[in-house]
């Protein structure tokens, strides 16, 4: 049997897409197997897709809590070790804990926000990649393994369904 | 130790200055440059407003022509328990010395952010502007005992706290107690009138002590509690004190 | 898909003219591809006037700027104007002016993309840019005031052999922290919505160009997946965002308000800045939309009467919030006890730099007021123009009489002061053209417009026919 070839089918709106991947799935492509690739956001429920979870949220709190006890330290645990009298003020002052904790923890829960972006995006990833770039020109792209063999027959439905353009790529850097 | 607010800060070298006795003559501001190293601005600088005089005496004039008097009130680093000063320095270099009870200032520590001097309410500090020059011979002036400070430095009164340790010093090798009068900063020991007089002011029989418990004695703005402990003594009754 | 109407009336038309719904940008969409083509030609596009500013800029910083710093640090800060007892001067002007400024990125930005503002969408990247370059000129105006800049980095809390730590009871070292999170957390706001944009200049380039773009759109597709974790992370940041927006100003504040000094012991301080800097940083975006339009290509078709006028709207508002807070400030000392709270009062609007006093009065209340409540003048993007300068003025000036004005009174009499600056004034104009330069490069490099939010929100918005007029409606596909 030959390689299955990706086939792109491009679409200028949403509904014929998402009639499309219901087709597809008619015709035995099943949800992983194929990626919907836009120029701008689609939500899942939008596209009838399986919903996507990130962990982004929850290293961002863990940021965050990494935030507070730097703040913790820096507050409460220098004037412990090296204590110096300023002031007239308590050595443990806890109104500026509240302001040093504050920024610390957005700091935390901002900076590990970013960095789970390029971990759950596995960014940067500059390898070949199935991309068209009339993607970034608004189209909405539907990527998916077609057997070599069933290409017309795929290409057939998806016009017929409203398709721009239906063609195979390769893997390439972007 | 936390000490709140309210509660009064401890107690240690002190000051009172009789502004009956002084007169004005700014023999302690000479003998503090001296004694501390201070440069010196220059003209222009001075009239700005730069002068580098860590005590500097201040003229009041009250009454009408000719029942005209005037107040002199030299003024330097009130040593506040509460320094306004201490809270504001982010790197730690204007601190509460325990030992002391004055507040020091940790000259090469010192960033140059000025705000302690923004918030001092009696504007003692004095800041290095620019590396004044002090021509030969002026250099041999130079006291051993005290660093000299390059521009971006904050500086101030210490209470010559150099001469403090050399007292100490000298008792502790002698083994006994500093003695109260021993200890004599640069213009205690310049001024003429013996207007200046310092000591223990946790020593209730020290002259300083007494001298702080006397009628007319009051401190600058006390309604900011900072807590000086330099203690002024009015003139009579027609002579005013500022604040 | 927004349905183009000719003849359909909008609400709030007048019978003989009705509004053309087209002059919404969200109701006048165009291909995707075109408005890419637009926004990288607009990029692309330069002449010789716009290079002959950029190398009169670059002039400048290295003058006013680097070279006057450098005299500065080798003569020490004598050469500035400062002395006793105003010991911060126009350096710190500078600085709350700037990070005024760069507060207007992150409202636009993050406060109006939280509550669905969706006239937002073509200006949030030239606000976040305004947002990152203003918070540059703040930290050099930090070093630039500091007396021996050479040691800054002992506000960095490290661990060292002589067991050393900054003094957290410090308004600076609070400053520290909030900038700090402040300068990191909206430059990742700001690059974080630029990578689909990044994705498509890549697509659209060629050359040096192509591979720069590929580089820093780290290889983004537009995959669900990479859309999913995007939009998450910018929902994140765009809430955390926003009460670090309002603590930084507060805590630039505090610097001022934990003094003892009459005057700035003020517990109004906080709410007064941050007020203060929406004032100064959406003035400014007006300032910049303006910029933008009249001197790149295609931005006519982006930036619209109808921006100017939200801004407008927006500022009258806040320049009413202003007002209010600075009677507030005035109020409370001028009703008595403190002899030299009065004696402020009165040094500020009868001493020698009253002129400067009423200046900021007549800047940040009188020309707005009587400019902002009319439509047609909102819409005159030039006259915004001139409003947005004039209220930049007048808020420069506020944060003037607010420092070296107020520090000139002292309880201690003998020590006033008046404060003639000197080296600060070229420093100061070198941080402005280093801010314009900047700006000017990065419109080179940066889409200005994101588009793929723009292409979003056109998307989402129809107009929906209710009774005899129709509606502009918004579906809210999040």
């Amino acid at each position: 049997m030959a390689e299955p070839l990706t086939l792109v089918v491009l679409f200028a709106d949403i509904d014929p897409t998402v009639n499309a991947i219901d087709k597809l799935h008619e015709m035995g492509i099943t949800d992983e197997k194929m990626d919907i690739i836009s120029g701008i956001p689609f939500n899942q429920e939008v596209l009838g897709r399986p919903k996507l979870s990130t962990f982004i949220p929850r290293l961002a709190m863990g940021g965050a809590m990494i935030g507070l006890i730097a703040a913790l330290f820096l507050v409460f645990g220098i004037p412990g070790l090296y204590p110096i009298r300023v002031g007239g003020q308590p050595m443990f002052p806890i109104p500026v804990f509240f302001i040093i904790a504050f920024e610390l923890t957005m700091l935390g829960l901002m900076g590990t926000a970013f960095l789970g972006l390029f971990l759950a995006g596995r960014l940067p990833a500059y390898e070949p990649k199935m991309y068209v770039p009339e993607i970034s020109d608004g189209k909405i792209a539907v990527v998916f393994p077609c057997p070599v063999e069933m290409q017309a027959q795929f290409e057939k439905a998806m016009l017929s369904l409203g398709a721009e353009q239906v063609r195979s790529v390769e893997a390439k850097t972007l | 130790m936390s000490i709140a607010k309210s509660e009064n800060t401890p107690s240690k070298w002190g000051m009172v200055i009789d502004q009956d006795l002084c007169t004005g003559c700014q023999a302690c501001v000479t003998a503090c440059a001296m004694e501390n190293n201070i440069s010196f601005a220059g003209e222009d600088d001075v009239a700005y407003g730069r002068s580098m005089q860590w005590i500097h005496t201040e003229r009041f004039w009250s009454g009408q022509y000719p029942d005209v008097s005037t107040i002199f009130q030299p003024i330097l680093c009130q040593q506040c328990g509460n320094a306004p000063c201490e809270t504001t320095c982010p790197v730690y270099a204007s601190i509460h010395s325990d030992s002391e009870q004055i507040n020091v200032q940790i000259y090469n520590r010192c960033v140059g952010t000025r705000y302690c001097a923004n918030n001092c309410p009696y504007q003692v500090r004095v800041f290095n502007w620019r590396d004044w020059p002090r021509p030969v011979p002026l250099n041999n002036q130079l006291n051993p005992d005290v660093t000299v400070r390059r521009r971006g430095i904050m500086e101030k009164c210490m209470f010559c706290i150099q001469r403090i340790r050399r007292a100490e010093d000298a008792a502790q090798v002698e083994g006994r107690q500093v003695r109260d009068g021993e200890v004599e900063p640069a213009c205690v020991q310049a001024c003429p009138p013996s207007a200046i007089v310092f000591g223990r002011l946790d020593d209730p029989e020290s002259q300083v002590s007494k001298l702080a418990r006397n009628g007319r004695a009051y401190r600058l703005l006390e309604e900011l509690d900072t807590q000086p402990k330099v203690i002024y003594l009015t003139g009579d009754s027609n002579h005013g004190h500022n604040g | 898909m927004a349905t183009t109407a000719e003849s359909i009336a909008m609400p709030g038309a007048s019978a003989s003219e009705p509004e053309d719904p087209r002059d919404h940008l969200m109701l006048d969409p165009r291909p995707r591809g075109e408005m890419n083509a637009m926004v990288m030609e607009s990029m692309h596009t330069t002449s010789k006037k716009f290079w002959g500013v950029v190398i009169f800029l670059v002039l400048t910083v290295l003058f006013a700027l680097v070279g006057a710093w450098i005299y500065m640090i080798a003569e020490g800060m004598g050469v500035t104007g400062l002395t006793r007892p105003v010991y911060w001067g126009i350096f710190i002007v500078d600085m709350v002016f700037w990070i005024g400024i760069s507060h207007a990125g992150t409202f636009i930005s993050a406060l109006l993309r939280v509550m669905k503002y969706e006239i937002r969408r073509p200006f949030t990247r030239a606000a976040e840019l305004m947002t990152t370059f203003g918070l540059i000129q703040a930290a050099l105006c930090i070093f630039i005031h500091l007396g021996r800049v050479w040691l800054a980095y002992w506000l960095i809390p490290y661990p060292n052999g002589r067991e050393l730590w900054p003094n957290f009871h410090s308004p600076l070292m609070w400053d520290f922290m909030a900038i700090t999170t402040y300068v990191i957390a909206s430059t990742m706001y700001l690059f974080m919505p630029l990578i689909p944009d990044l994705a498509m200049a890549r697509d659209r380039s060629t050359g040096w160009r192509k591979t720069f773009y590929r580089v820093i759109s780290l290889g983004f597709r537009g995959t669900e997946a990479e859309w999913k974790h995007l939009k998450t992370a910018m929902n994140i940041f765009a809430f955390a965002i926003i009460p670090v927006m309002f603590s930084v100003h507060t805590v630039v504040s505090w610097d001022f308000a934990m003094s003892t000094r009459p005057g700035w012991n003020s517990t109004v301080f906080g709410p007064y800045f941050v007020i203060g800097a929406l004032h100064s940083g959406i003035a400014a975006v007006m300032i910049v939309l303006f910029m933008i339009r009249s001197t790149m290509k295609n931005m006519k078709y982006f930036i619209r009467p109808e921006h100017f006028d939200f801004l407008g709207k927006l500022s009258l508002i806040v320049s009413m919030a202003w007002a209010y807070f600075f009677f507030n400030d005035y109020l409370v000392p001028w009703y008595g006890g403190n002899k030299f709270e009065q004696l402020l009062l009165d040094f500020h609007a009868h001493g020698p730099f009253a002129w400067v006093w009423v200046s900021m009065l007549i800047c940040n209340i009188v020309i707005p007021w009587a400019i902002l409540w009319n439509k047609k003048w909102r819409r005159t993007p030039w006259l915004m123009l001139v409003v947005g300068i004039v209220i930049n003025i007048g808020m420069w000036i506020e944060r003037f009489v607010i420092i070296p004005v107020s520090l000139t009174i002292t309880r201690m009499p003998f020590t006033w002061r008046l404060y003639k600056p000197s080296i600060e004034i070229p420093i100061t104009i070198g941080t402005f053209a280093l801010f314009m330069l900047l700006y000017m490069l990065a419109s080179r490099l940066i889409p200005l417009v994101p588009v793929w939010e723009v292409q979003e929100g056109q998307n989402a918005h129809i107009l929906r026919k209710v009774g005899k007029v129709s509606i502009p409606s918004v579906s809210d596909v999040d």
